[in-house]
Parts: structure tokens; C-alpha cells; sequence
């Protein structure tokens, strides 16, 4: 079985969750937990660190999609950092890099947030 | 004269190979193409150029571009490979931006595209050797071009290629995951996130539609809009895919609503959900190999969708079962569980139900040391609402038993409270007799009940005094009673058209006659053997052919 870790941090007032493993059609819900948490808790500024994840399916995407429009909505976003070739190559097949935007390095993208304020 | 001429063809000469070494250094089409235009600049002394491929349809397209503004740059003609050279518009454009000349770029597979060049500085014009290195380094350029546009295919037809894959990774993902998957809410929630991935939208919606009904499971739309969109237009009415194109006519409000796709999901050609994608952020339309995509997660997404209802339905069934089971318990207990002892008399008593509730009643009330009341009654249908009802009259006979009526009164009573209590149509048979011990008496009102058969000395009275069912109007006409004086010997033979209409597999009836000759031969033996032959013998007549009514009888033998 394949393994999924889903891990939430904060640092400052952005969120940045880490995921490992496989974030497939399986481990999908796990992931749309985290989001609802942070729906929750009102915070809407989103960085997901992909250090650690090996493969991503297209339900994994469709989470991003189903939450990005309300981070959005509310002054936030969902931006993307540390992403390996081949998960980049999944999204970047896509068409994700036209609508979300992705750094090399979690703290770039955390500090992309501190500029828009 | 002939010196400056060697060095000039020298310096020609060295700049054809350093441009050959450099462009063929590379694959990458822009790279190859700004380089001829920079090579041409230098050589020619102008900063005006451009240079224009031919793209699959025919159809000159700028790929690179020196010296133009954007709006000049969009003023470039229509040509196609057939005809650039007779148009009119590219000698217009070459005009109006202060062009001098054209070249074609030929490889070895023919045209690839034109090179335009601007006004020299040195305002020379291009003379006949000019030209002819213009052609060597559209020579020596064109297999770079040609080689970059292959390699530019190439990673176009390698991208689709990942596209397929992860597309069919992506069903291979799901197919997995739907099998496990016994939820609808669940179900739908993957086959979302799936599609918003794929597709990269954020509008959607899954639509269940059975019998006409139509259920968002998800949605992301306006839902009145959507539902508006639906009014008028039936599930039956989405048979094929439809594209954006294709939202006109009846299916207009959707594309109102920000419908941009519809893929009906079947099952064996009958359309049970539908998948609605709205705008791709992608600013991309739907293609067929994303059709193709929507298309095969939705079959695999309604099969799991058909296996949830089905199983839901199941659980309900069982759980019905189990609701019924007690409903017969309960109606078990409604009937007498002993049957009270009389020195004068004996009762035997036998019910059974055709399904897991029935209709038919019967009671045995011991009214006091002396008096016993009996009755036997069939409730109109079966089942559960038969059921119901005899529930109720077994209520009204316990209370009505208190209130010690004369017979008949009481009937008049019961019959006011069973109207008042059924509707369309449903009514009772009903019978129901007083038997006085010391006096060895019966009174009884028959209510419209297949006639009990009293049997004395081998002849057959039918108890038939009384009056209409119960049930149908409230009383009018009062019910009427009759006393029998009772002999010894005398048998009382009770029961519902459940025995004398019970079917063998011939569809034959079992029949009043067979039960009245049957009654006769039986009426010396004592009550529990009387009813006991009279079951066996509707038995050995059904053979085992499953019975549509319940059966009841009752048996009463005077000593």
C-alpha cells in the first residue's frame, strides 16, 4: 500500500503543509481534510511543500482546484515550493503553472505572501 | 581589384562557416531563426527583418522578428504556401513597413517558410550577389530549421504521449479506488477532484438523474440557474456528449449558467448521471481526447454510483425485513395464544399467513365463567396495510367485549368505528358468535363472512344472519342476530376463502363443495382432529403450490 503523510505548519501567518508519499486517489481525502481544517481556522495564505512527495494523480491536483478559489476569495492563495522534476512535469502537463505559482524554495513562497500584504 | 575581391569572397566565406557551426550547434527553433535574421542584418547593413513558417495548415505564420512594432507585426497578410507570391497583401505589408525583399526557405522536403527583409542603411539595394548569399545562408539555415521543427514536434507528440499516460494512470487510479468505494458522496467527491485536476476547472457538477429525477450530487454552478436548466430539459434528452457548440436550442440555459461540457454517464445505454465541466482556466477548450477522458471516468464513476444504490437499497430492504419480522411478531401475539376450556365444548384453531403479515383475525374471548366469544374475520388486501387494519378491529373487538352488548348492537358499534377508520375502499368479512356453556346456546352475527358450516346429523347449515361487511358505510341498517340451540355432537366449522380458494398447481380451486363434503365425513371426530384433516387435506390439494391468502379456521365441537 502506498504510503501518504500529510503534516501542517505554520510559520508566521502562512500555513505550509507537507506532504509525502503518494497523493493519489486514495490519500486524496486525507489532503481535503487539511484544507478544510484551515477553512476552518480562517487562514487562507497556503504553501505546499513537496519535498518528500514521490507521485501525485489527478485527484490529488483536483484538491488544489477545489480549495485555490476560496483562498483566493478571501486574500489568500495556494502556492506550491520545493516540487520535484516529475511532479512538476505532472502539473506542468496540466496547464497548473498558468494558475498557481511555484517556488524552488518554501521560504521564497512564504515570503511572496509577506510582499502582497 | 582581384585582392579586395578574394577577401571579400574570404570573409564571406568564414562567416558562412562560423554561422553553419553555430546553428547546427543547436535545436532550438528560435535560437536557429533569430540567428539567420542577425546573420542577414550584419551582412546587409539593415534592422528591419522578419521570417515567417509555414505552419501545418498551409499557412505562413511569424516565427521571429526584428525592427516591427506589435501593431505592425499583426498587420502581417493571410498567405498561404499557394499564394504568397501573387499576393497583393504581402507586397502591400512589404510596402507599408519598408520591406525590400523575399526569400523562400526550401529544404529538401520543399517550402518551409519566407524570409523578409528591410531597406539597407547604406540604402543600397540587394544586387545579384547579395542575393546569392542571401541564399546560402537560407541554404545552409533551412536544415537547422527543418531539424528544430522536428524536434519541436517531437516534444508536441512526447507531451500528448504524457498526457495519454497520465490520463490512463489516472484511470487506472480511480478504477482502483471507485471498486472500494460502496458511497455515493464518496464516489462523487473523487470523481470531482479528479476531473477538476484533468481538466483544471472550478466549475462543475455531477448530476444523478433515475426515473426523471434529477440530484446534484456535487455542484459548483448556480443552482437555481442549474435547475432552471433542467426544467426544461429531460435526462432522456442527453444521449450524446455535448460540446459548447452544441448548448443551443433547449439545452441554452445551461450554456447560460457556464455549461461548457455535458457527458451523460450510461449504464447499458441509459443515461444515469450526467458530468456538466464548466470553463477550463486554461482558457482551453475541450478536446476529443479530453472528451475521451470525461467520458471513460464517468463509466467507471456511474458503475460504482449503480453499485452504491444498489447496496443502499439492499440495506433498506433488509432493514424493511426486519420491520416486517417484528410487525409479525407482533401479530402473533395479537392472535389468542390459548384457547380457553369449556366443559360443554372444545375449539381447535389454526392461522396462517401467505406473507410475513396477513389480514386474517380470529379471537377466542372467555367473557366469563359461562360465556365465550369467538370470531373470525378477513381484512380486504394484504400485507401491511390488511395488517393495520386487523390490528385495529382486534382492538375495537377487545374494548366492545367489555361493554357487554347484545350481539348485534355491538356489531352495529364495530361497524361505525371500522368505517370511520378505513378508507378507500378496504372492508372487512366478519363473523362472530356467542356460545352460552350451561345452555349449550349460540348467538351470532355473520357481517358479510363466507358462511360458517354448522354440521349436525350429517346436513350442513350455513350461519348467514347478519348483515353487510364492515367497513364500507357506516351502519344503517341494524345488524341482525341468531340463536341456535346447540346438540351434542353438533360441529362448528369457521373459516376464510383462504381454504376454500386455496390453488393447486392446476389453478383449481379447492372449493366450498370439497370443504362441505369433507366437513360432513369429519364432523364425529373431536375438534383438534377435525381441523387437523381439514389443514392436511388443503395441503395434499395444493401439493406445495405457494398460497396468495392467508388461511384461517377455526373448529367447534359440541360434547
Amino acid at each position: 500500500m502506498a504510503e501518504f503523510n500529510v503534516n501542517l505548519r505554520g510559520v508566521g501567518s502562512v500555513s505550509v503543509i507537507d506532504v509525502k508519499g503518494y497523493l493519489d486517489a486514495h490519500t486524496a481525502p486525507e489532503l481535503e481534510n487539511v484544507f478544510n481544517n484551515l477553512l476552518d481556522q480562517k487562514q487562507y495564505q497556503v504553501v505546499v511543500n513537496f519535498d518528500d512527495l514521490k507521485y501525485i494523480s489527478s485527484a490529488g491536483l483536483g484538491v488544489f482546484m477545489a480549495y485555490v478559489e476560496t483562498m483566493r476569495e478571501n486574500q489568500g492563495d495556494i502556492k506550491f515550493s520545493n516540487m520535484k522534476e516529475n511532479v512538476y512535469n505532472i502539473f506542468d502537463l496540466l496547464g497548473f503553472p498558468i494558475l498557481y505559482e511555484f517556488f524552488k524554495e518554501e521560504k521564497d513562497a512564504i515570503q511572496k505572501f509577506s510582499e502582497q500584504v | 581589384m582581384q585582392q579586395t575581391d578574394n577577401i571579400a569572397a574570404l570573409r564571406n566565406f568564414s562567416a558562412l562557416v562560423d554561422f553553419s557551426n553555430l546553428i547546427n550547434s543547436t535545436l532550438d527553433l528560435h535560437f536557429t531563426l533569430n540567428n539567420i535574421l542577425l546573420t542577414c542584418f550584419g551582412k546587409f547593413h539593415t534592422t528591419k527583418g522578419l521570417i515567417a513558417l509555414l505552419n501545418e495548415e498551409k499557412v505562413f505564420i511569424v516565427k521571429t522578428s526584428k525592427g516591427f512594432s506589435n501593431e505592425a507585426l499583426k498587420t502581417f497578410p493571410h498567405i498561404t504556401s499557394d499564394n504568397y507570391d501573387s499576393s497583393e497583401n504581402l507586397a502591400d505589408f512589404m510596402a507599408t513597413n519598408k520591406l525590400q525583399i523575399y526569400q523562400e526557405i526550401k529544404s529538401t522536403e520543399g517550402l518551409k517558410g519566407l524570409i523578409l527583409l528591410g531597406t539597407r542603411l547604406t540604402n543600397k539595394i540587394y544586387d545579384e550577389e547579395d542575393i546569392s548569399f542571401l541564399r546560402t545562408i537560407i541554404n545552409v539555415g533551412a536544415t537547422a530549421v527543418e531539424n528544430s521543427i522536428a524536434v519541436e514536434r517531437l516534444k508536441k507528440v512526447n507531451r500528448d504521449l504524457d498526457s495519454k499516460v497520465n490520463q490512463l494512470s489516472s484511470l487506472f487510479d480511480l478504477s482502483k479506488e471507485f471498486g472500494g468505494v460502496l458511497q455515493e458522496e464518496k464516489i462523487s467527491k473523487l470523481l470531482v477532484y479528479s476531473l477538476i485536476g484533468q481538466m483544471l476547472v472550478s466549475k462543475y457538477a455531477i448530476v444523478s438523474c433515475s426515473g426523471g429525477n434529477v440530484k446534484f450530487l456535487e455542484n459548483r454552478f448556480d443552482e437555481q440557474n442549474l435547475r432552471i436548466a433542467f426544467k426544461n430539459c429531460d435526462a432522456d434528452n442527453f444521449i450524446d456528449v455535448l460540446v459548447s457548440a452544441e448548448l443551443i436550442g433547449a439545452f441554452m440555459p445551461f450554456a447560460e449558467a457556464g455549461v461548457e461540457l455535458i457527458v451523460p454517464m450510461k449504464i447499458n445505454n441509459e443515461t444515469k448521471g450526467l458530468i456538466l465541466l464548466g470553463k477550463r482556466k486554461s482558457e482551453l477548450g475541450y478536446s476529443k481526447s479530453d472528451v475521451e477522458f470525461v467520458a471513460s471516468v464517468g463509466s467507471l464513476a456511474i458503475i460504482s454510483l449503480e453499485n452504491a444504490r444498489l447496496f443502499k437499497e439492499t440495506l433498506e430492504k433488509q432493514r424493511l425485513e426486519k420491520d416486517l419480522e417484528t410487525a409479525r411478531n407482533i401479530q402473533n401475539n395479537l392472535l389468542p395464544k390459548s384457547i380457553p376450556k369449556f366443559s360443554n365444548f372444545e375449539i381447535a384453531a389454526f392461522n396462517k399467513s401467505a406473507k410475513m403479515v396477513g389480514g386474517d383475525y380470529y379471537d377466542i374471548v372467555k367473557l366469563d365463567n359461562n360465556q365465550l366469544l369467538f370470531a373470525i374475520a378477513d381484512v380486504s388486501g394484504k400485507g401491511v396495510p390488511a395488517a393495520l387494519l386487523m390490528a385495529n378491529i382486534q382492538a375495537f373487538l377487545k374494548s366492545i367485549c367489555k361493554m357487554k352488548l347484545p350481539l348485534s348492537e355491538a356489531t352495529n358499534l364495530l361497524n361505525d368505528l371500522v368505517a370511520e377508520n378505513t378508507t378507500n375502499g378496504s372492508f372487512i368479512t366478519f363473523f362472530w358468535g356467542v356460545i352460552d356453556n350451561e345452555k349449550r346456546e349460540l348467538t351470532y352475527t355473520n357481517a358479510g363472512h363466507n358462511p360458517p358450516l354448522l354440521i349436525r346429523n350429517g346436513q350442513i347449515t350455513k350461519l348467514k344472519k347478519g348483515g353487510m361487511i364492515l367497513g364500507v358505510l357506516p351502519t344503517m341498517i341494524p345488524y341482525l342476530s341468531e340463536e341456535i340451540q346447540l346438540e351434542s355432537n353438533d360441529a362448528l366449522v369457521l373459516f376464510t376463502d383462504g381454504i376454500t380458494e386455496a390453488m393447486n398447481k392446476k389453478w383449481e380451486e379447492f372449493s366450498d363443495e370439497r370443504l362441505e363434503t369433507l366437513s360432513i365425513e369429519l364432523s364425529g371426530f373431536d375438534a383438534a382432529k377435525i381441523l387437523n384433516e381439514i389443514k392436511m387435506n388443503v395441503d395434499n390439494f395444493t401439493h406445495g403450490a405457494e398460497q396468495s391468502d392467508d388461511i384461517t379456521c377455526l373448529v367447534i365441537k359440541v360434547k
